[in-house]
């Protein structure tokens, strides 16, 4: 028997077995399917958290359950601010700007500041032997480390936060570029060179284009450290913001704010990683238009 | 008048234990001459391309384009590289207008151009597709098209063909046949097939293995234009039984030498 094979959107062959073709598309080929299938597993895990405390708490009372965690964060979001009683009446957004913004901020920095280090150490060698050993140098100092010396040094701030910030973000970005600026193709350096083009040319045209991909990757890495270092600053280090509210919640004994707070980070990390993801798309469209021959 | 004179040359990659890339090299191309470097993979005469380019510096030795020294690379000789080595990120149209591009030209005077080389090379209804879209023969259907477009004096060819199928082979030796007639531009081209040096070259340098020196020159008398139909013609087995004996002595005085 003749077995056909069609192409599928994605470009990968498969079957046209009808048996063998609608198991592979309940799982993999609409986007509808793909969520319920992410679901599945989260939904388990919060109907058994919740079956396991029949009386809205589990381990004698420390761990609230998911329906009591819900009414906390609504709460803390949509509530009004009533006179001091309830601290996590409201005030969800203003954390979560505050915080949003501190990593927006240090990433910034880090990007402006990392992009351009990278891509010099990768392509120059005097950058090389002359910033690189200073990277290496300071990089093994987890940012937790620096936290009295940015106190110290900003005070009770958020500049010390973003200067946290920006030093998590840096090095995954510093290095990851270097990375993709060092093992650019070398034909594709002479094939510019052949053409004409300048020092600055072959830095702008080629080597930053090439690049790009693993720029990339040092952002997603950099920015999932950024959340980290963003909640430690504020747990210690400034007066405001998620981390500010985790740690003085817990505090306070409130540990549904504090499992809601949980979560918003991890739903924050994972907004601004899908926004990280649709820029890839953007910039490296080309790599994504495969063979269709 | 000579468009290429090496007289010589010797390169030497240094370390601690230095290789002799290229053994004393003489070598004269002239002006809309197309010469075949033929050889043994690795034997070194990638390199001595490698030098006309600009791409790498001579240990020892005078290399001249056009009577000047040569010392780094540039528009005037247009590299076309094994793996073609477009730019994945720009479409056909940006790699082809890439050299005008970064040499300041504006669009309005090479657009015409860019479009008039597409359309020799076949890819006029590919110009806004990206280099992956690409089969092996047509990606070096651009990589020759971005050359030709900055009118260079000299085609500096290394082994394009090398990494593509038989038959697409062909196609792109007939291709290249025909825009050499049409521009009669000095070329220089590497290979390793002895098929391909006779088609295409009025000389062919047959090298020896590492270090490489030019073991014999064999001028190709068949006559022009030429089509791949001269693969079959008596001229062109005449010339390759001379060459595969000039190539097995090279090969075999070299096991001489190193017994």
């Amino acid at each position: 028997m003749a077995l056909t094979r069609r192409l599928r959107p994605d470009g990968a062959t498969s079957s046209a077995l009808p048996g063998v073709d609608s198991v592979t598309r309940l799982f993999s080929s609409n986007r509808a399917n793909k969520i319920v299938a992410a679901a599945i597993l989260p939904v388990v895990v919060l109907v058994v958290w919740q079956l396991a405390g029949p009386h809205g708490s589990l381990f004698g009372g420390v761990l609230p359950t998911p329906d009591r965690v819900a009414k906390a964060w609504y709460t803390w979001v949509f509530g009004t601010n009533s006179l001091g009683f309830n601290p996590y009446s409201g005030g969800w957004l203003d954390s979560v700007i505050f915080s949003t913004t501190r990593v927006l901020q240090g990433f910034a920095v880090a990007v402006v500041l990392g992009i351009p280090t990278g891509i010099m150490i990768g392509w120059s060698r005097l950058a090389s032997e002359t910033i690189d050993p200073l990277i290496q140098l300071l990089r093994p100092i987890p940012i937790t480390a620096w936290l009295p010396f940015s106190i110290a040094v900003f005070g009770i701030s958020s500049f010390g936060a973003i200067f946290l910030i920006a030093l998590g973000v840096f090095y995954p970005v510093v290095i990851n570029t270097t990375q993709g600026a060092r093992h650019v193709e070398r034909d594709l350096v002479r094939a510019a060179e052949m053409m004409g083009a300048g020092r600055f040319d072959i830095l702008w045209r080629v080597v930053v284009p090439a690049s790009l991909p693993a720029i990339f990757t040092g952002l997603r890495i950099g920015l999932g450290i950024g959340w980290t270092a963003v909640i430690v600053a504020e747990m210690i280090a400034v007066k405001s913001g998620l981390g500010y509210a985790l740690w003085d919640a817990y505090y306070v004994g409130r540990m549904d704010v504090v499992i809601a707070d949980m979560a918003t980070i991890g739903l924050m990390g994972l907004l601004s990683d899908q926004i990280i993801l649709v820029c890839e798309r953007y910039a490296l469209s080309w790599r994504r238009v495969n063979a269709n021959r | 008048m000579a468009s290429i004179q090496i007289s010589n040359l010797n390169k030497i990659y240094p370390g601690p234990k230095p290789v002799r890339a290229l053994d004393h090299v003489d070598l004269v191309v002239e002006e809309g001459e197309f010469l075949a470097l033929l050889g043994p993979s690795g034997c070194g005469k990638s390199t001595l391309l490698n030098i006309l380019a600009g791409f790498e510096t001579s240990t020892e030795g005078v290399v001249l384009f056009e009577r000047q020294t040569i010392d780094k690379a540039g528009p005037d000789r247009g590299v076309v590289f094994q793996e073609a080595a477009l730019f994945p990120w720009l479409t056909v149209f940006d790699n082809i207008t890439f050299g005008p591009r970064v040499q300041g030209i504006k669009r309005a005077v090479y657009e015409q151009a860019a479009r008039e080389m597409l359309d020799l090379v076949g890819l006029s209804d590919f110009a806004q597709s990206y280099p992956s879209q690409l089969s092996g023969g047509m990606r070096q259907r651009v990589g020759i098209a971005r050359v030709l477009v900055m009118k260079p004096r000299a085609l500096l060819m290394d082994e394009p063909f090398g990494a593509l199928d038989a038959q697409t082979r062909l196609t792109m030796q007939e291709l290249l046949l025909d825009v050499w007639q049409r521009l009669k531009i000095t070329v220089v081209f590497v290979t390793h097939d002895i098929d391909e040096a006779i088609l295409l070259a009025d000389r062919v340098c047959v090298m020896s293995a590492r270090p490489a020196r030019i073991a014999q020159q064999i001028a190709i008398q068949l006559p022009r234009p030429r089509s791949i139909d001269d693969l079959t013609s008596p001229g062109f087995i005449r010339h390759k039984a001379e060459i595969m004996q000039v190539m097995r002595a090279a090969h075999s005085q070299k096991h001489i030498a190193a017994a």
